[in-house]
């Protein structure tokens, strides 16, 4: 794969009309944006350091989700949920540290690096990051009262985990933000490791979208309209967005493979760690924790969107583009995910820690091991293909514009 | 009216009733193995949701008290490893632990005992529904308003500075235009953050609409009074209503009759019947079917206690008014018991009720004050009036003694034996599946609870003593009339005491 760093300028420069009277002189600026080299400048550990929380949370929320599929008792105190709080905690802390040393103590570098929020100041990032942790900690008291009001969930969608999801999502987003900035700013010779930086965050912000959705995304769905409907709202806006504002030539790429490779990495590895169910009724009897399922074969749509934005990029209106995206998404993503779909649903091959197509959660009952083998059938009064397939591309077309427009902005942030 | 009337009592009858009437706890005397043992279970209002068990022994060489959760369709070996319990106190020999209740329907608690004599186990059934809603607390209501406005208003702010600041290269000014089109986008979010709050509430409210609808609500029950020249016969049609299904396994006897009915005469509660009809199918609801013998006419409520072969057991209850008694009646069932109560014993230390012109029943004590949520002893002892010794009794339906306990507003109802709240056949039921004793749809095989009137292994022998001990937790405080049954002679009688419960 090619990993030429991208140094073309957006399409719509947020330079304004009338120059504005630069606060510092404008031989200041290209020191500054050096970040280390700067010596006072936005610090690059901070980045650095929430993408760490970013990896964090969202390894601590694979394992969160393994834990409720193979143990399934759990307290505030397990492992994984200490280390989606120390996530938490280390982006929030650290970009609460970030706004008050900008505000009280910041460099004039640093202050102009920064957005004002309720007299502080600090990068967009850490305010979304502070807010990301606001939201956590929020959804704290909620979900326990949540538990306590209609009982232990093992739903991975409610209300309260919507609000953690949220805060996570945000922890994320900060990341991503912070990056994008110090990416945005920075002279061409040193955005390569940001751009790379930026691609691992993009998987995690990938994994986001993919651990939302997995109630809808099980592999018995994988001929059902509604599963290609909620995955084309989804990740072609991730994907476009990303490949817009990450300064790498195969930006969607990169990202999708380091989501997929996260996501395999920890299928395999958890299914490593003995595990034994401490809840009952007990109808699957597992020895392991259980992975999540085979992460979907986004990569493929991801090259597509790649191309179609080298090709067409510029070159085309924007809702074209958008539509070529779309039709490239849903496309070349039906065509790989249908048929793997069918080989994880039916094949024996399919079963086993490789494909993990048999991790079934312990109060499966023995009824439904035999439904999980068949697709189910579509439902009477179902549309004919055709139409469904003009639905998704609307919806992926919708998708797609909306992250075109989203990469642009995240282009353009630089504080 | 009335009718609305109706429809509040059914909503709040839906919301306490449990397998018994407004006392869920359940609460088991006897033994485990070698080991004399008393459980108390306190089921979770939610469900799933953590069980209390509190577990207390006399014996004083148990080394560990382990507690499982057997859900009755995927029995012991579908449970997880139990749980070791915590010793509260040495001297007390009390253990205290708690259990996750995951799924609806029937569950029981085996409570496995190690010590120098060896292990002993009892399965002590338990019911496991959503049977109320937690509500939100003033503190906490205060504490996400305020966590939610900060929310909000912070991602306004982000909105704002996302839009506007964000984009200006370090360096240059924050302009009037930047900031306009920055707050133009701030405008258009903040509706959809609304919006999107607002959504979040519909949904919220969309889950307590569903929770509510899987609280567990009785099966229905619907009574018929019909009389002849020398019958009033009681015809109850028992059958899931749409709103909740509980019925969906057979019902299996317990104590040998598939139904025990108890009628109160309310409001005055001064006339008694427990009485077991005879069943037959229709269709998709059950019929019971009995004759009305020796009840003064009046309005009474009744309890129906019927268990399932999956170990649950329900109670259906309604109200029904018995016409002036027509001709000779015969009870349906040999085993059928009523009385008018003329004289009522407050129960009080060495309170006396004569059952008969030859015994009589003494309250012989238990705590006094009787406290509401926790264990009691509700001591009784049947006495020969002319020397005052203890007499031996007969078993009655396979028990020393059955006693029937119902707060004045019919609100609680809780039928006793000795072994406390639990349902033997239950506990058999469970053993059988143990065993092995299923088909392969999950159904008891036939013969599989043969037996059942006899005391299972794990079951102490019976005591026929004239003292009896009937271990309870009342549920609330309030006034409680206990109806005592005994077989002294061939014949049953009826103590009847009132409770005052604080």
């Amino acid at each position: 794969m090619a990993t030429t760093v991208r140094t073309a300028t957006p399409a719509t420069p947020a330079t304004p009309a009338t120059p504005a009277t630069p606060a510092i002189p404008p031989a200041a600026a290209p020191a500054s944006v050096g970040a280390r080299a700067t010596g006072g400048a936005p610090a690059r550990w901070h980045a650095y350091t929430v993408v760490f929380a970013a990896a964090c949370v969202m390894i601590g929320v694979y394992w969160d989700i393994s834990w409720h599929m193979s143990i399934g008792r759990d307290t505030f105190w397990t492992p994984a949920h200490l280390l989606i709080q120390a996530g938490g905690l280390i982006a929030g802390i650290s970009s609460g540290y970030v706004a008050l040393k900008t505000t009280f103590y910041g460099t004039e570098p640093e202050r102009n690096a920064a957005v004002g929020f309720w007299g502080f100041r600090a990068p967009l990032g850490a305010w979304i990051c502070i807010w990301g942790c606001g939201a956590m900690l929020t959804s704290a008291p909620f979900d326990n009262w949540w538990h306590n009001a209609y009982g232990l969930d093992v739903r991975i969608i409610s209300p309260p985990h919507a609000v953690l999801a949220i805060g996570i999502f945000s922890i994320v987003l900060g990341a991503l933000l912070l990056t994008l900035a110090q990416q945005n700013r920075a002279p061409d010779t040193e955005r390569g490791r940001l751009a790379w930086v930026l691609a691992l965050t993009g998987g995690f912000f990938l994994m986001n979208f993919a651990v939302f959705l997995t109630e809808y995304s099980q592999k018995q769905r994988m001929h059902s309209a509604l599963f290609y409907g909620v995955v084309a709202a989804t990740f072609p806006f991730a994907l476009t967005a990303l490949a817009r504002a990450i300064k790498l030539r195969w930006a969607a790429t990169a990202a999708a493979a380091f989501f997929t490779g996260i996501m395999l990495l920890l299928m395999w590895t958890i299914q490593l760690f003995p595990a034994t169910p401490k809840l009952g009724p007990i109808y699957q009897h597992i020895t392991h924790m259980l992975g999540l399922s085979f992460p979907l074969l986004i990569i493929v749509p991801a090259v597509g969107i790649d191309l179609v934005l080298h090709w067409l990029d510029g070159r085309v209106r924007a809702m074209v583009l958008a539509l070529c995206a779309a039709v490239v998404f849903v496309g070349t993503f039906a065509a790989v995910q249908w048929p793997f779909g069918t080989f994880l649903v039916t094949s024996p091959l399919a079963r086993g820690s490789l494909f993990n197509a048999d991790n079934y959660v312990y109060w499966m009952p023995p009824a439904f091991q035999a439904m999980m083998q068949h697709f189910p059938p579509p439902p009477t009064g179902a549309f004919p293909l055709w139409v469904h397939a003009i639905i998704t591309v609307a919806v992926a077309t919708v998708a797609c514009a909306l992250g075109l427009g989203r990469g642009d902005w995240m282009r353009r942030v630089r504080r | 009216m009335k009718r609305i009337a109706g429809v509040a009592f059914s909503l709040i009858i839906a919301v306490v009733l449990s397998a018994h009437v407004g006392s869920p706890d359940v609460v088991f005397d006897g033994n485990a193995g070698p080991y004399p043992v008393r459980v108390i279970v306190r089921p979770p209002e939610v469900v799933p949701g953590l069980a209390d068990v509190v577990v207390r022994t006399d014996a004083h060489d148990v080394q560990r008290v382990v507690i499982r959760p057997v859900f009755w369709r995927a029995g012991v070996a579908g449970a997880p490893a139990g749980d070791t319990m915590h010793r509260v106190s040495a001297q007390d020999s009390l253990y205290t632990g708690q259990l996750w209740l995951m799924a609806y329907g029937s569950y029981s608690v085996y409570v496995t005992i190690t010590g120098a004599r060896g292990t002993g186990t009892v399965i002590v059934p338990v019911a496991s529904f959503a049977t109320g809603r937690l509500p939100l607390s003033r503190g906490l209501t205060a504490v996400l308003v305020v966590l939610g406005v900060l929310l909000i208003a912070g991602l306004l702010t982000i909105i704002r500075a996302a839009s506007g600041e964000s984009l200006v290269p370090p360096g240059e000014v924050f302009d009037a235009a930047r900031r306009r089109r920055a707050n133009l986008v701030t405008a258009i979010g903040a509706p959809v953050v609304a919006l999107l709050v607002f959504g979040g509430a519909r949904w919220w409210n969309a889950e307590d609409n569903a929770y509510r609808r899987n609280m567990y609500r009785p099966p229905a029950v619907y009574p018929t009074v019909s009389v002849d020249s020398a019958h009033r016969t009681l015809t109850l049609l028992v059958r899931d209503t749409a709103a909740f299904r509980a019925i969906f396994v057979p019902i299996i006897p317990d104590h040998g009759k598939m139904m025990h009915l108890f009628l109160v005469a309310m409001p005055r509660m001064d006339a008694f019947a427990h009485l077991h009809p005879i069943k037959s199918d229709t269709g998709a609801a059950m019929t019971f079917t009995t004759q009305l013998p020796g009840l003064s006419a009046g309005h009474y409520r009744l309890f129906g206690d019927i268990t399932l072969e999956n170990g649950l057991s329900l109670t259906v209850t309604d109200t029904i008014t018995v016409p002036d008694q027509k001709g000779a009646v015969a009870a349906s069932d040999s085993d059928d018991a009523w009385t008018l109560t003329y004289k009522v014993t407050r129960a009080a230390p060495g309170a006396v009720l004569p059952l008969d012109e030859r015994y009589s029943m003494e309250w012989s004590g238990g705590q006094t004050p009787l406290v509401a949520h926790q264990p009691v002893d509700l001591k009784f002892t049947v006495r020969d009036k002319t020397n005052g010794a203890v007499v031996p009794l007969q078993p009655y339906m396979g028990m020393a003694a059955h006693a029937v306990v119902v707060r004045n507003d019919a609100s609680v109802f809780i039928h006793l034996h000795p072994m406390g709240t639990v349902s033997t056949a239950a506990q058999q039921i469970f053993a059988a599946r143990d065993a092995g004793d299923t088909t392969a749809g999950g159904h008891l095989g036939a013969g599989a609870l043969d037996g059942a009137l006899t005391p299972s292994p794990g079951m102490p022998p019976m005591s026929m003593s004239g003292a009896l001990t009937f271990p309870y937790e009342f549920p609330e405080p309030g006034l409680y009339r206990i109806w005592v049954q005994v077989k002294p002679r061939g014949r049953v009688l009826t103590g009847t005491f009132d409770m005052d419960v604080h």
